[in-house]
C-alpha cells in the first residue's frame, strides 16, 4: 500500500510540474504573441537606442552600412542612437522569424522586400511611412522603380537603399573574340554563339545550380521574354495560371539547352556559395555567366584584370515574340529597410536610413561596385559595364523583383524546387508547370 | 521473515529512492525547461495554423497532422532517413570497431593514427561542405579525375538523383565513424586488464582473444552505439542542408530539412510544428522499440 | 620449402615449426593488410584537413583560378593575420569559457543521473530512461523559439551565459544514455563489497562509481566538447553583438551576401580546430590510462 501511494506522490508531482511548466509556457506565450508587437514598442518608446539589424558581415557591405548608422549618431538632434547588429545572410531570416516569433521585432531592419516583406507587414512588424516619405526629399532622390518595389497594397513599407542588380548576361570578351562571336541580340543568335562555343569545347553558360535560384535566372528571363510580365503578374493574382506558354517555352528552351551541353556538367550538384559558377569564368572554361549585376562588385574584387576582360548584355529576345524586350528581372534597391516603431523613434530611424542616399554614401557604395537606386546615380558611374547596366534598369519599361522573393514563400520553395528539376531533366516543363500552379492555387486559397 | 527484516527492507528501498530523487533532480529540472516545454509547445503550435511570426494564429485542431499524415513529401523524407538510418549502422559501427580494435592491438605506439582518424569529427560543416563540392565537382572533381584514369568518363554524384543520398551518406559516416572509434576505444579500456591477461595465460592468440572475449563484452556497447547512430541519422541535418539542401527533387529531402523548411522559410510554422511532431514521435517509437527488441534478446540468452 | 623440411625433418618437431612458422607469417599477413588499410584510413580522414589548411594559406582568386586542390603558390601568412588581427580572440575566450562551464556542469550532472538509472533498482528507473532516450529525439530547430523567449525574459538574451543552459541541457539525453550504459558494466561485485564497508550512496558515487567511469566520462567530453566547440544554431539566435560571439560566427566576417572568401574562412576554421585537436591529445590519452589503472585496482 506504501509503495503504491509513494509512487502515486512521485507521479502526481512530476504530472504537476510538467503542466505548471506548460501553464507557463503558454501563457507566456500567448501574452507574448498577442500583445507582441506593441509590447515590443511600447518598451523600445522608453529607450533612445535604435536596433537595426542588417546583413552587413563582411565588407564592402559593413562598411556601407556602418557609414550610415554612424552618420545619423554623430549628426543626429532627435536625441536617438542607432545601434547595427549584423547577421549573415544564410541564418539572418531564421534569426528575423525567431524574433518576430517571441514578439522581439528589431525597430529597423533589412529584407529583400516582396513575399517574406509582405508577410511581416501583414503580421505587423512593418510600419506603413507614406507620411514620413512624402514629407521627405527621397521621393524626388529614389528611383520609382526602386519605390514601387518596397511597397504593399499601396504603402510604403521600406526604403530601398544597396544596389540595383539586374539578371543579364556576362561574357568575356577574349572568348568572344577569339572565336568571331558578336553579341547576340535575339535567342537564335545566342544559340549559334552557344552552339560555335560548345564547338570549341568551352562552355557556354557558368552556372551552378545546386543553389536553385541560380537557375532560376534564366527560367525568369526566357520566360519575360517569350510572354512579357503579364502572364506572371496573372498566375500570381489567380487570374491566369504558370501553365501559360511562356513558362512552358521557358522550360523546354532549359532543357534543350542543357541536352546541347550549354551548361556545365553535373550542373544541379554545384555550388554558386562556394564560387563554383565564377571558377569556370576565372578559369576561362566558360564564356558567358547569367545572373544578377551583383557580379561586376564580385569579378572586380576578386580580380580587376579579370574584370578587364568582361562585358555585359540584357538577356536577348525572343525570335518572334511581341513581348517588350526592356522589361528587366532583377532588384531595384535589393536591400530594403522596414521599421518597427512609432513616433519620434520613427522619425529619428527614418532619418538615419535617408543618410543613405546622401551624396557621400551614394559614392561610397559607387565606389565599392554598388549602383545605390537614387536617381542621381548616373553621375556617379564610371565603370563602362555599371553604366551599361544602368541604362537598362532605366530603359526598362518594368521591373519584376526575382520571383523566389516575389511569390509568397511557400510558392518560391516550389518555384525554386521544380526550376531545378527541369534543368535535372527529372521534370517536364509541363510538369514543373502544373506543379507551381497548384502551389500558387492554394496559396491563393488560404 | 519477521518484521525488523521487512522493515530494513523497505527503509532500504526508501532511502534509494530519496538518493534517486537527489541524483535525478538536477537533469529533471534542466530537461523540463530545455527539453519538456519546446516539445509541448510544438504540439500545441501544430494545432493552429500560422506563419511563425504574426500575432494572430487560427486553431485548425488536427488539420495540419491530417495533411502530414497525407503528405508524401514527409514519407519520402522518412523514408531517406531510413536509408541513411541503415547504412550509417552498418557502415559506422562496424568501421568505428575496426579501428578501435585496431588501436587497442597496437597500444601506445599507434597515438598518431588515433589523432588523425579523429580529426573528420572535428572539422566544420562548412570546411567539409565546401571541400566535398569541389572534390565531387563533376568536370574537374576528384572522383570523376580518378574515374577517367581507369578509363571511365565524369561521374556526377550529387547532382544524380539516384546517387546524392548515397553520397551524402558517405561523408556523413565519414565524419561520424571517429565518434564509434572513441566510444568503443572506451568500451574496450572497459574490459578489465585481468581477462586479458587470463586470456594471454591460457595461450589464446590476440585474434581469438578479440573473437572469443572481447567481442562478446562489447555487445552492450554495439547495442548502445545502434541506438545513438539510429536516433542521430533519424535527426540529421547539418551536412545535406550545406551540401544540397533536400535536393535535387527530394532525393536527398530528411525530416529535419523539412520541417526546418516548412517553419522558416515557407513562413509555415504551424505545418512545421506538426512535421517536429511527427518526426519526434517517429523517433522515438523506432528507437524504443529497438531497445525492447535488443534488450529482449539479451534476456533469451 | 615446407616439402623439403617435411622430407627430412622429424614429424612432430617439423610440425609444430610449421604451426608456428604458419602463425607467424598470418601474423604478419594479417598486420600487413591491417596497416594498409589503416593507412588509407588515415589519407581518407586527413585529406580534408589537409586541403583545408593547403587552402587557408591561398589569395581568393588564386584559390579559383588554379583549384581548390592545387599546391598553394607561396606560404602566404596573410590570412592567418588578418583573421588574427580582428576579434578572433573575443571569440575564441568566449567559445573557451562556454565549453569549459558547460562540459563541466554537464559531465556532473549527467553523471549524477546515470548512476541511480544504472545501479538503483527502483520502479521509475526503467520509464525515466526511456523518457530520456525519448528526449534524444528532440530536432534542435523546435527549441530554438522557446529558448529565445526564455532567455529573453531571464534577461540572458545577448550574453554567452545564455548559452550555457541549452549546452547543458542538449547534451544531456545521449550523455546520461551512454553513462548509463557504461556504469552497467561495472561489476556489482565492487559495490556490495563498498556498502558491506559501510559506504552510503553518494560515498559509493563519488568514491567508486566516478573514477571508474572515466572512460566513459572522457568519450562524452570529448564528444559534447565537440559539439559545444562547433554549435552554431544556439550561438547566433542567443547572441547578437559582435563582443558575446563564439567562434563558430567567426566565419561570417568573410561571408557575404553574394560571395564569400573561402581562403580567410579556412584560416579561422583551421585556427579554431586547433585547439581542439591538441586537447583530445591530452585528454584521450590521460584519461584512459586512468581508466584502466583504476579497473586493476578493482
Amino acid at each position: 500500500m506504501k509503495l503504491r501511494f509513494k509512487r502515486l506522490v512521485a507521479l502526481s508531482m512530476v504530472s504537476l510540474l510538467t503542466v505548471l511548466t506548460v501553464a507557463c509556457g503558454s501563457s507566456t506565450g500567448t501574452t507574448g504573441k498577442s500583445e507582441g508587437s506593441s509590447e515590443s514598442a511600447g518598451r523600445s518608446d522608453d529607450s533612445k537606442e535604435i536596433i537595426f539589424w542588417n546583413i552587413g558581415t563582411e565588407n564592402p557591405d559593413k562598411e556601407i552600412m556602418t557609414y550610415g548608422v554612424d552618420t545619423f549618431n554623430e549628426t543626429t538632434e532627435s536625441g536617438y542612437t542607432v545601434v547595427s547588429v549584423p547577421t549573415q545572410n544564410d541564418t539572418y531570416k531564421e534569426k528575423l522569424v525567431i524574433a518576430m516569433s517571441s514578439g522581439e521585432c528589431p525597430d529597423m531592419y533589412t529584407s529583400w522586400s516582396g513575399g517574406p516583406m509582405n508577410e511581416y507587414v501583414d503580421s505587423g512588424f512593418a510600419q506603413p511611412i507614406d507620411d514620413l516619405f512624402n514629407a521627405s526629399s527621397l521621393p524626388d532622390t529614389l528611383m520609382d522603380a526602386a519605390v514601387a518595389q518596397a511597397s504593399y497594397k499601396d504603402h510604403i513599407y521600406a526604403i530601398p537603399m544597396l544596389n540595383v542588380s539586374l539578371s543579364g548576361i556576362f561574357y568575356n570578351t577574349e572568348i568572344f573574340e577569339k572565336y568571331n562571336l558578336e553579341v547576340p541580340t535575339t535567342i537564335s543568335e545566342l544559340e549559334a554563339v552557344c552552339d560555335t562555343l560548345v564547338e570549341n569545347g568551352i562552355t557556354p553558360f557558368a552556372l551552378a545550380n545546386g543553389s536553385k535560384w541560380t537557375g532560376s535566372m534564366y527560367f525568369m528571363s526566357l520566360a519575360a521574354r517569350m510572354g512579357g510580365l503579364e502572364p506572371f503578374a496573372d498566375a500570381v493574382a489567380g487570374t491566369g495560371s504558370f501553365e501559360d506558354e511562356c513558362f512552358i517555352y521557358a522550360g523546354q528552351k532549359i532543357q534543350e539547352w542543357v541536352e546541347k551541353g550549354y551548361f556545365p556538367e553535373g550542373v544541379n550538384s554545384l555550388s554558386e556559395d562556394d564560387g563554383q559558377a565564377k571558377q569556370l569564368m576565372y578559369q576561362e572554361s566558360a564564356a558567358m555567366l547569367c545572373c544578377g549585376s551583383w557580379y561586376t562588385g564580385t569579378f572586380s574584387t576578386d580580380s580587376a584584370e579579370f574584370y578587364e576582360k568582361i562585358d555585359w548584355f540584357s538577356f536577348p529576345s525572343v525570335d518572334g515574340s511581341d513581348a517588350d524586350s526592356s522589361i528587366q528581372i532583377g532588384t531595384v534597391g535589393d536591400q530594403f529597410i522596414s521599421f518597427n516603431c512609432e513616433g519620434d523613434k520613427l522619425a529619428a530611424a527614418f532619418e538615419c536610413v535617408s543618410t543613405y542616399s546622401s551624396e557621400e554614401a551614394v559614392q561610397l557604395m559607387v565606389d565599392n561596385g554598388k549602383i545605390p537606386p537614387v536617381k542621381t546615380v548616373g553621375d556617379y558611374l564610371t565603370d563602362p559595364i555599371t553604366k551599361k547596366i544602368l541604362q537598362a534598369a532605366n530603359d526598362a519599361s518594368s521591373t519584376q523583383l526575382w520571383y523566389d522573393q516575389y511569390l509568397p514563400p511557400a510558392v518560391a520553395q516550389v518555384h525554386l524546387d521544380t526550376c531545378q528539376e527541369i534543368f535535372g531533366l527529372t521534370m517536364t516543363p509541363e510538369a514543373a508547370a502544373a506543379k507551381l500552379q497548384e502551389a500558387m492555387q492554394s496559396d491563393l486559397a488560404e | 521473515m519477521n518484521e525488523k527484516n521487512i522493515s530494513i527492507l523497505v527503509q532500504r528501498q526508501r532511502s534509494t529512492r530519496r538518493a534517486a530523487t537527489i541524483f535525478l533532480a538536477p537533469v529533471a529540472i534542466l530537461m523540463m525547461v530545455y527539453i519538456f516545454y519546446p516539445i509541448i509547445s510544438t504540439f500545441i503550435t501544430s494545432t493552429y495554423k500560422w506563419n511563425g511570426i504574426s500575432a494572430a494564429k487560427e486553431m485548425t485542431g488536427l488539420e495540419n497532422w491530417i495533411t502530414l499524415i497525407k503528405d508524401t513529401s514527409f514519407w519520402i523524407a522518412f523514408k531517406n532517413n531510413l536509408v541513411i538510418m541503415v547504412l550509417s549502422i552498418v557502415i559506422q559501427i562496424p568501421l568505428g570497431l575496426a579501428l578501435a580494435t585496431f588501436l587497442d592491438f597496437g597500444k601506445k605506439k599507434l597515438t598518431i593514427f588515433k589523432v588523425i582518424w579523429f580529426i573528420p569529427l572535428l572539422m566544420s560543416s562548412v570546411a567539409i561542405g565546401f571541400l566535398f563540392t569541389y572534390a565531387l565537382a563533376t568536370n574537374g572533381g576528384m572522383i570523376s579525375t580518378i574515374s577517367k584514369f581507369f578509363g571511365g568518363g565524369n561521374i556526377d554524384l550529387l547532382g544524380n538523383p539516384k546517387t546524392a543520398l548515397l553520397t551524402v551518406i558517405a561523408i556523413i559516416c565519414w565524419q561520424f565513424t571517429p565518434f564509434y572509434m572513441v566510444y568503443f576505444m572506451a568500451a574496450f579500456t572497459n574490459i578489465p586488464y585481468d581477462v586479458f591477461e587470463a586470456a594471454r595465460i591460457d595461450g589464446a592468440t590476440r585474434g581469438q582473444y578479440f573473437w572469443r572475449i572481447a567481442l562478446p563484452l562489447l555487445v552492450p556497447s554495439m547495442k548502445s552505439a545502434a541506438i545513438l547512430s539510429m536516433v542521430g541519422s533519424l535527426k540529421y541535418f547539418d551536412l545535406i542542408y550545406v551540401m544540397t539542401g533536400g535536393g535535387p527533387g527530394t532525393s536527398t529531402e530528411l525530416m529535419a530539412t523539412y520541417m526546418y523548411k516548412q517553419s522558416f522559410k515557407t513562413f509555415n510554422m504551424g505545418y512545421g510544428s506538426a512535421v517536429a511532431g511527427g518526426m519526434f514521435i517517429l523517433i522515438t517509437m523506432v528507437a524504443l522499440i529497438t531497445m525492447k527488441l535488443l534488450n529482449g534478446k539479451k534476456q533469451e540468452v | 620449402m615446407e616439402r623439403t623440411i617435411d622430407k627430412n625433418a622429424d614429424r612432430t618437431v617439423d610440425r609444430t615449426m610449421d604451426t608456428i612458422r604458419k602463425n607467424k607469417i598470418k601474423k604478419v599477413v594479417y598486420w600487413g593488410i591491417a596497416f594498409v588499410l589503416a593507412v588509407f584510413w588515415l589519407l581518407v580522414s586527413s585529406l580534408p584537413f589537409v586541403f583545408m589548411v593547403m587552402n587557408s594559406f591561398k589569395e581568393k582568386f588564386e584559390m579559383l583560378v588554379s583549384g581548390v586542390f592545387s599546391l598553394p603558390a607561396a606560404l602566404n601568412l596573410n590570412n592567418y593575420k588578418e583573421v588574427l588581427i580582428g576579434n578572433f580572440g573575443s571569440y575564441f575566450l568566449n567559445s573557451v569559457i562556454v565549453l569549459a562551464v558547460s562540459l563541466i556542469l554537464l559531465l556532473f550532472i549527467a553523471a549524477c543521473a546515470s548512476y541511480p538509472l544504472a545501479r538503483f533498482r527502483f520502479k521509475l528507473a526503467a520509464p525515466i530512461y526511456a523518457l530520456i532516450v525519448a528526449c534524444m529525439s528532440i530536432p534542435i530547430h523546435i527549441t530554438l523559439i522557446p529558448v529565445f523567449k526564455m532567455s529573453q525574459s531571464a534577461g540572458l538574451y545577448d550574453s554567452i551565459w545564455a548559452l550555457i543552459g541549452p549546452y547543458v541541457a542538449f547534451g544531456i539525453p545521449i550523455s546520461v544514455f551512454i553513462l548509463t550504459s557504461f556504469m552497467q558494466q561495472i561489476p556489482r561485485e565492487i559495490e556490495e563489497s563498498a556498502e558491506i564497508d559501510g559506504c552510503n550512496k553518494f560515498q559509493m558515487f563519488f568514491q567508486m562509481i566516478l573514477p571508474l567511469s572515466k572512460s566513459g566520462l572522457a568519450t562524452l567530453a570529448i564528444y559534447n566538447g565537440v559539439n559545444m566547440w562547433n554549435e552554431f544554431s544556439f550561438a547566433y539566435t542567443l547572441t547578437q553583438s559582435s563582443e558575446n560571439r563564439t567562434l563558430p560566427l567567426a566565419v561570417w566576417e568573410f561571408q557575404g551576401q553574394y560571395s564569400m572568401n573561402t581562403p580567410m574562412i579556412m584560416a579561422v576554421l583551421t585556427l579554431s580546430l586547433l585547439p581542439m585537436i591538441i586537447m583530445f591529445i591530452l585528454f584521450q590519452d590521460k584519461l584512459v590510462k586512468g581508466m584502466t589503472a583504476g579497473a586493476v585496482k578493482g
